[in-house]
């Protein structure tokens, strides 16, 4: 099972991205060949496909939205 | 009836954990469970970390009634059965906000109003549907290389299904159906032989032989399928590319 994931392009190795993740993972052998970006772009990746280069904007709403949603994962595993 | 809803769920996870897709960095534990066909309480701890799967999971299991690990609630995630049904649309809809990591509300908003309220929580509708919007609908125009790689993705991501040709020791040959996109709409393409890995030590794989027919996720063999089971799945991704083909039809026009 795969997850959209928001992160920061930190490298770039023979076309391929490493990419750290807003929850705090890290991904090397990112594809950045369909969305494009490049060192310090925000990616949208699923599988080890980057999918879109987010705006400053969407990444701030992505971060909100990250941290609601894991405050709420967090009280229905407790539940 | 949970343990073995543990370990079918365990069998789907494992290779996008592998790949470093999905869920926490625990990989070599998952594969000593399902080897040794135990569904500990660590693995369960586990499998509870997957950022999507699980709360799919529990999605299910709380429309349905049911348990989370019951046999029944990942067999309908992975595979699709009727309990799918039992779950409503404004449920599913409100989970994708609320449940969800990161996903953009926008985009979620504007995929379920093309789906004329039809909607499933199966794994290959997410998987498809996670690609609709961004990419196939209003992402940049592709080059033919681009979309390839992006049909490419979504097939390995989603759950298909072959008929095995031949058995190597650590690999399959396999007869399964490509997903393909022809004319800006999504479609399952005549079979084609392809290879996947498998692992020889897990249960249903010690007797595997040409004939079986079995899953696959990320050209990786997952499991048998029984024959309700193959019946199944091929009705849920047709479905799920309906769906997502109704959508996409709706974002040409």
């Amino acid at each position: 099972m795969c997850i959209a994931r928001v992160g920061k392009v930190v490298g770039l190795s023979d076309g391929m991205a490493r990419v750290e993740f807003f929850d705090g993972g890290c991904l090397g052998g990112v594809d950045l060949g369909v969305a494009g970006g490049k060192v310090g772009s925000y990616v949208e990746v699923f599988g080890n496909l980057a999918l879109s280069v987010l705006s400053a904007s969407e990444v701030r709403n992505r971060r909100r939205i990250w941290s609601e949603v894991r405050k709420a994962a967090a009280e229905a595993t407790h539940l | 009836m949970r343990d073995n809803g543990i370990l079918f769920h365990a069998k789907y996870a494992y290779m996008p954990n592998s790949l470093g897709y999905c869920g926490p960095d625990e990989n070599g534990k998952i594969r000593e469970e399902l080897e040794q066909g135990t569904a500990a309480e660590a693995l369960v701890g586990i499998l509870e970390k997957f950022e999507a799967a699980y709360p799919f999971l529990r999605l299910i299991a709380r429309s349905t009634g049911k348990k989370v690990f019951d046999y029944e609630v990942p067999e309908a995630y992975w595979i699709g059965s009727s309990l799918l049904e039992h779950v409503p649309v404004p449920e599913f809809y409100q989970f994708s906000h609320r449940e969800l990591k990161g996903r953009d509300p926008r985009e979620v908003r504007e995929f379920f109003r093309g789906l004329d309220g039809r909607a499933v929580p199966h794994h290959t509708f997410y998987v498809l549907g996670t690609f609709a919007a961004p990419v196939l609908a209003d992402g940049p125009s592709l080059s033919n290389e681009a979309q390839k790689k992006v049909v490419e993705s979504m097939d390995c991501c989603r759950i298909s299904w072959g008929r095995v040709r031949h058995v190597g020791k650590r690999e399959l040959e396999v007869e399964a159906r490509p997903l393909e996109l022809k004319d800006g709409r999504l479609r399952l393409a005549p079979p084609r032989v392809k290879k996947a890995r498998y692992n020889p030590a897990i249960s249903p794989f010690r007797t595997i032989r040409a004939g079986d027919i079995v899953s696959l996720h990320w050209n990786y063999a997952c499991d048998l399928l029984t024959k309700r089971q193959e019946a199944n799945i091929s009705k849920y991704t047709s479905t799920d590319i309906g769906l997502v083909n109704r959508f996409l039809s709706g974002r040409s026009h």
